[in-house]
């Protein structure tokens, strides 16, 4: 592969490539990747892209500015479906964020080499996924200026948070998994952001990244306890990303409510969450790959190995939703068919056969080996997957809620402009955030490529 | 000199002064002349003068608005304990029918109303209206000005008005005069009036009502030669017919006759449960608790009855009629002397007629009904009477209008032009009304718990009215507004009324006084049975029969009665018994004119009457005639009244033959059940058998006991539970009102109950099963079940709800940061949720909310509490006498309100309560008792009685 090419963006992506294209030396390699943290300019793709996403960001402060000042009426919520995009957004973002946290903490357990190159983008996008999840339990709320009172802390009140709530369990969860993943993404970036110091040219780039480095100067000590430190978050990481999504499996299944008492949801929700994952991931690398001139790094290995993921869990997925299915039909609760009825044939009827389409036919393209190669066949489907699975969220949330036991009080849901400016909100900070991360920090693992690059040549 | 002060002697030689003073103070006027005479009078002027600066000192203290802040007197006055309400004896007064109430004050200002049980119309209980009167009474919107043709005004100018109506009076004996009142039984008001006509012979008194009873009065005059009330003894009845029957929702009394009703309704209490059948065609509170309701329109009742008719009086066949109507008549007949009909009062004349001749051949005179002089004041054909006043208003005989209560401007078609031609027309009304912008004159009217009065219930059983508080605004008492227009210086309201009880009073004046007031009715003041004949024309009534096509009725609002009541916003938003339907006015339609029109609910109709043409949205009634429309009057005010629904008023009045066609665009429609479903079978949720099938097999609601892991029981001294008879409930809704006005529940408005966030802690679920044409209906009324097991408090992060020792499910606002989880796990969905800061947006004093109460901020979920506020108070008392408290200690709100005690409370620890009792009916049961939630709150299934010969007429 001739640099040339590769600076054209034409490098087609194989299913039997490796997991790095032939070329970059150890010293190239940190020279290309950290180039891209420390040019002077930026390019003129990421402005352009920079507006929309700030000016949504902007909507989104917006809209919780006037959120807290008017309360949560400004909302579509009723009685009786009393949650609605709050929770919506929060499963959905929460489950995107748990992707990359699966790439990057369980895939490094299990030293696989493709993941190397995503896994900072990966982690990256765990970051500000978790973000947006995590300010929506505190939006939520009534009250949001009294979430504190989760917190079990001394107080003259008297006061004591209850323990049998998942709600409660669910806000610790959250919390630990914000927390580590923020740990996780950093205690990677330690090692690359002495490269970024040692390699900046102005004085003020040198403190910045500097102090960003903690004095990691590459001994040998050094590298072993970042070592150790890394494998053991990683341990930690990889457990977490699934107890946290059955965490937020039983603030539904918890609940005796219609359409939400399952003993399946925990691992649903897992499997749902990786679907999304991986299908942010793809949403992401592909451009970025073509953009930032990566293809020597994100091989078809990659993108033909994520595509195979995002298949395999919508087949998990498919199996919770049959099972949903049927334990609706062979139990005996008339009220769970009923609201099953209504779910698949009743005003809502799109939003269930939507999920169906989006998240169990459309994936299965990617068992044919052409179309997982074609980037933007998959850059579609990936990007259906994410929003058949904020649909399957809606599913579970409204439509469970909207056919309770007692007929006297169905209701109905509709989303309010303030829903819509929130959700479209996170989805400009998201990629807001994303866009700062590709500007300030190393896309790709320097360390970890050169330790990779190191290992295949001895 | 200024123009602003002159000397008395000035003042002495100004005639225009002399003039106006005389009309305005004779006693001054003489005054002056006798100074001007020359003898020593000079002394007395001022000292009438001095007394009207201290009288004017006195009015500027009594008339002052509440204000927002609440101050408690520095120095309380003797006798008033903070925190300890106080209860007064009143009544209220609707249509000129008293409602014994009793007003709650906590702090010397009324905030609840209670039925008062020595009152034979409520017997403790009250309808909706009674219990939305303390809203109605802090309204901010109540007319507060004197206005003189939409001018600011006072008193004073009226008065001198009000004189110069009476000089005129003077001169033509009162020919040019007319009051128009609505119904009047108030005797002391009776007396003002006719010591009115007396004095003024010439004058002349209408009465209106929009929704009169004049059909029933004719048929009383046709069959008995005049005037005649009914009063149905309804317990004493085995088999009760309705027809077209407003019984249990809107005849005088109906809060009593509910109550006598359903007494005989619960075949584990009755030994003999009574049988109803409804003929009607539309709706009624009658017909959902009917055991056989048969829908039939105009044309169809007509024949049916008049089948009846002539099976019951003249022996006559029922071959031609519907294969029902001989079962019915048989069972009419086999129970003599146990049977009652009543017709409603859209029924023609002759109807009742022949109605009156029935139920004194089927012998029930004397036992389920007695008859007696009527109690309205001089019962007339108000229909005739205001067509009358019109007539004589178009041909300029009327000089001096006098309307007091009455608001004909807006509730009769045609009056408004009519009142154009009267030069002066003084309006004395509540609020600042259509009627009131329309006279020459307005002055407010004291409410009722401002003056003194008195009124007659549905027996004639009297009430002194005492005044609950100082008036707010100022104003005139009714008999006060009569009794000027005679005499330039009535006596004081308290001296009317004292004057009219003087007499029947006798000796201890003071003691026979006080006890009438801390009774709250005057006794044996109920009226005599009449002895009138029924004559032979009677049975020989012949109505006539009705035109054929499509027939619209106009009926009262059922929230908002004839559109009095339009400005209360409970009473708006109060869901209407069969539609749920809030703050509007559809026209309701037959399921068979919405198909053939392809209507849906909301869609816009033109409507026409008689040529006169309003698009208006539609609502579907099952249940509903094919040929009978429903239109609601009352909403649609053009002045207050919240400015929600339509106004139908100009529609009426005439022929009611009406088309139906579709017009373009729809209508939003808010009403608080969200799907209008019928179901085939809705006994898991409403359990109901027939009375058969519950002798064979009494627990027919139990279910099959299931294992228990653990069942922990509170440990606390008292273990409250409720029991809600099924059989009782008629769906009336005092209850909700009740529980609104107790425990300070907001009103959310249309738009809000629209998004689905209505606040009601109480509300009346309406089941249909059954076709839409023969639907039947069942009522069940839902609030906290107060789980033993709640789901509600596993799932609140926080804690904020809880159990506490004596079982109760409670509710810590402060606590609560509004997850909402709560409402999502509660599987009876009672919890409500405040979206926005509905209590901080109420337009209502800080004076006028309960203060026991928390008023619940914005971001907390709420839900009934089994009135806790009443339960601490009787724990307190209790342990200020180191006692328990005692099993029927406590009431709850719906519970006191309840006409037909469908509710019952109580101790479920103490064997002697009440609920205790409830709960061991074989019919008890939990509902969703498979969700193992082990509500306090159980039902008793509902059991119907139908009669065996009729097969399945219920399809």
């Amino acid at each position: 592969v001739s640099g040339e090419s590769l600076m054209a963006g034409k490098v087609s992506p194989r299913v039997d490539d490796p997991v790095l294209l032939e070329g970059p030396t150890l010293g190239s390699l940190t020279d290309r990747i950290s180039a891209l943290a420390l040019r002077e300019r930026a390019f003129i793709w990421w402005w352009l892209a920079l507006l929309p996403t700030g000016f949504l960001t902007l909507v989104l402060i917006g809209s919780i500015i006037w959120l807290f000042y008017a309360g949560v009426g400004i909302w579509g919520i009723d009685w009786p479906v009393m949650w609605g995009f709050a929770i919506i957004n929060y499963v959905w973002w929460i489950g995107i964020a748990s992707g990359g946290t699966f790439i990057s903490a369980l895939f490094y357990l299990m030293r696989t080499e493709w993941r190397t190159s995503i896994n900072r983008i990966a982690e990256s996008m765990t970051l500000f996924a978790a973000a947006c999840a995590g300010i929506f339990p505190v939006l939520h709320l009534g009250r949001p200026w009294l979430f504190y009172w989760l917190f079990p802390y001394p107080n003259t009140m008297g006061y004591w948070p209850q323990w049998r709530s998942p709600l409660l369990w669910d806000f610790y969860a959250i919390l630990t998994y914000v927390t580590s993943s923020i740990l996780f993404w950093y205690l990677g970036l330690i090692p690359d952001m002495a490269s970024l110091r040692d390699r900046a040219a102005t004085r003020g780039k040198q403190i910045v990244y500097g102090v960003l480095a903690f004095g990691f100067r590459g001994t040998g000590r050094q590298w072993r306890h970042w070592h150790a430190t890394y494998a053991i978050l990683a341990a930690i990481m990889a457990p977490l990303v699934c107890s946290v999504h059955s965490i937020v499996g039983l603030d539904f299944a918890g609940a005796a409510t219609v359409g939400w008492h399952s003993t399946q949801f925990p691992p649903f929700f897992i499997f749902g969450a990786f679907l999304s994952g991986f299908a942010m991931v793809i949403v992401l690398i592909l451009p970025l790959r073509r953009l930032l001139r990566l293809e020597q790094f994100i091989t078809g290995r990659h993108i033909d190995v994520l595509g195979r993921l995002m298949a395999t869990s919508s087949l998990a997925l498919t199996y919770s939703y049959m099972m949903d299915a049927f334990t609706t039909w062979y139990g005996a609760d008339a009220a769970e068919r009923t609201m099953f009825v209504a779910r698949t044939t009743g005003m809502y009827w799109y939003i269930y056969w939507g999920t169906i389409l989006l998240n169990v036919a459309l994936p299965q393209l990617m068992w044919v080996r052409r179309l997982r190669m074609n980037q933007m066949i998959m850059l579609l489907v990936s990007v259906l997957v994410v929003v058949g699975m904020w649909m399957e969220r809606y599913e579970i949330v409204v439509t469970s809620l909207h056919r309770t036991r007692l007929p006297s009080a169905w209701g109905n849901y509709h989303g309010s402009w303030f829903d819509w400016s929130t959700l479209l909100g996170t989805v400009g900070f998201f990629f807001f955030g994303m866009l700062l991360i590709v500007r300030l920090v190393p896309v790709i693992s320097m360390s970890e490529m050169r330790a990779m690059l190191l290992k295949k040549q001895s | 000199m200024s123009g602003q002060w002159r000397c008395i002697e000035q003042l002495e030689r100004d005639p225009a002064f002399l003039d106006r003073a005389a009309r305005e103070f004779p006693m001054l006027a003489e005054a002056l002349a006798s100074e001007r005479a020359g003898t020593p009078g000079r002394r007395q002027v001022l000292r009438l003068f001095g007394a009207a600066l201290a009288m004017g000192g006195l009015a500027a203290c009594t008339s002052g608005k509440p204000s927002g802040v609440l101050i408690p007197a520095v120095r309380i006055p003797p006798g008033l304990v903070p925190g300890q309400p106080d209860h007064y004896a009143t009544a209220h007064v609707h249509a000129g029918y008293a409602l014994g109430t009793v007003v709650t004050h906590q702090m010397d200002r009324p905030i609840k109303v209670e039925g008062n049980p020595n009152h034979p119309s409520s017997l403790g209980a009250t309808d909706p209206f009674a219990q939305a009167e303390v809203l109605s009474f802090y309204d901010p919107a109540r007319e507060a000005q004197v206005m003189n043709r939409g001018q600011p005004s006072d008193r004073q100018h009226l008065l001198t008005a009000v004189a110069d109506a009476r000089a005129h009076m003077a001169a033509d004996k009162g020919a040019g005069f007319r009051l128009l009142t609505g119904t009047v039984t108030s005797p002391t008001l009776a007396a003002q009036i006719d010591r009115l006509l007396q004095t003024w012979p010439a004058a002349r008194w209408h009465q209106w009502e929009p929704f009169s009873r004049d059909n029933a009065l004719k048929g009383a005059q046709i069959a008995y030669g005049s005037a005649i009330d009914v009063v149905p003894h309804l317990d004493a009845a085995d088999v009760i017919l309705g027809i077209d029957s407003d019984l249990i929702e809107g005849v005088p009394g109906w809060v009593r006759f509910a109550r006598d009703l359903t007494s005989r309704r619960n075949p584990t209490r009755t030994p003999h449960m009574s049988r109803i059948y409804a003929i009607e065609p539309a709706p009624t509170l009658l017909g959902s608790i009917a055991d056989h309701r048969f829908v039939a329109g105009p044309a169809a009742l007509h024949e049916t009855v008049m089948a009846i008719t002539a099976a019951i009086l003249h022996g006559g066949s029922t071959a031609s009629a519907p294969p029902w109507v001989q079962p019915l008549v048989d069972d009419l007949k086999a129970a003599h002397g146990r049977a009652f009909i009543h017709a409603g009062p859209d029924q023609p004349a002759e109807l009742h007629a022949l109605i009156h001749a029935m139920n004194e051949a089927l012998g029930g005179r004397g036992s389920t009904y007695d008859l007696i002089a009527p109690v309205a004041h001089r019962a007339e054909a108000q229909s005739d009477s205001l067509a009358a006043l019109v007539a004589d208003t178009q041909a300029g005989r009327v000089t001096t209008l006098l309307i007091i209560d009455s608001n004909p401007v807006f509730t009769a078609p045609g009056f408004a032009e009519a009142l154009q031609c009267v030069p002066r027309s003084v309006a004395i009304t509540g609020e600042a009304d259509e009627t009131a912008q329309a006279c020459t004159w307005s002055a407010p009217m004291t409410h009722a718990w401002e003056s003194w009065a008195d009124a007659r219930g549905h027996d004639g059983t009297a009430t002194i009215l005492q005044p609950q508080a100082l008036p707010l605004y100022g104003g005139i008492a009714p008999a006060e507004a009569v009794a000027l227009f005679t005499d330039p210086f009535p006596s004081p309201v308290l001296a009317l009324v004292q004057a009219t009880w003087k007499p029947s009073f006798g000796g201890d004046f003071a003691s026979a006084w006080r006890s009438a007031l801390a009774a709250g009715v005057v006794s044996n003041t109920a009226s005599a049975k009449s002895d009138a004949k029924l004559r032979p024309e009677a049975a020989r009534a012949t109505p006539a029969t009705p035109p054929s096509g499509m027939r619209i009725s106009f009926r009262p609002d059922p929230s908002l009665s004839d559109g009095r009541y339009a400005s209360n916003p409970w009473l708006q938003e109060l869901p209407r018994p069969f539609t749920k339907l809030v703050w509007d006015n559809p026209l309701l339609i037959p399921p068979a004119l919405a198909d053939r029109l392809k209507l849906r609910n909301g869609d816009l109709v033109e409507l026409s009457v008689n040529g006169r043409r309003m698009t208006m949205p539609v609502w579907m009634q099952p249940g509903q005639a094919a040929d009978t429309l429903v239109a609601w009057c009352g909403n649609g005010r053009r002045v207050a009244g919240l400015h929600a629904g339509f106004d139908l008023y100009p529609l009426t009045g005439q022929n009611a033959t009406a088309t139906v066609n579709k017009a373009h665009g729809t209508y939003r429609l808010a009403s608080t059940i969200h799907h209008n479903l019928l179901f085939p079978d809705i006994s898991d949720v409403v359990k109901h058998a027939t009375l058969q099938t519950f002798q064979t097999r009494p627990n027919f609601a139990k279910e099959v006991e299931r294992p228990e892991i653990y069942h922990r029981h509170p440990p606390g001294p008292a273990q409250w539970a409720m029991s809600v008879d099924l059989n009782s409930c008629i769906g009336c809704n005092a209850c909700v009102i009740a529980c609104q006005a107790e425990n300070n529940i907001p009103t959310v408005g249309k738009e809000q109950v629209e998004m689905e966030r209505e606040m009601q802690w109480l509300r009346i679920d309406r089941y249909y099963e059954g076709t839409p044409e023969q639907p039947t209906t069942f009522f069940q009324p839902m609030l906290c079940m107060h789980c033993e097991k709640a789901p509600c408090e596993l799932v609140c992060p926080v804690g904020a709800t809880v159990h506490d020792s004596e079982g109760l499910n409670v509710m810590v606002y402060n606590r609560c940061i509004g997850t909402r989880f709560c409402s999502n796990n509660c599987p009876y969905k009672v919890r409500r949720f405040n979206f926005y800061d509905y209590g901080g947006d109420q337009q209502r004093p800080a004076v006028s909310w309960n203060p026991d109460v928390t008023v619940r901020g914005r971001g907390v979920m709420e839900k009934c509490t089994y009135c806790l506020q009443r339960i601490a108070a009787a724990r307190i008392t209790a342990d200020r006498e180191n006692r328990h408290v005692g099993p029927q200690e406590v009431r709850t709100a719906c519970q006191a309100a309840c006409p037909t005690q469908a509710f019952t409370f109580g101790d479920q620890s103490n064997p002697d309560s009440d609920v205790v009792k409830r709960k061991q009916s074989p019919l008890d049961y939990e509902l969703l008792e498979d969700q193992h939630t082990h509500p306090r709150t159980t039902y008793e299934a509902l059991v119907r009685n139908p009669n065996p010969k009729i097969a399945e007429t219920r399809a």
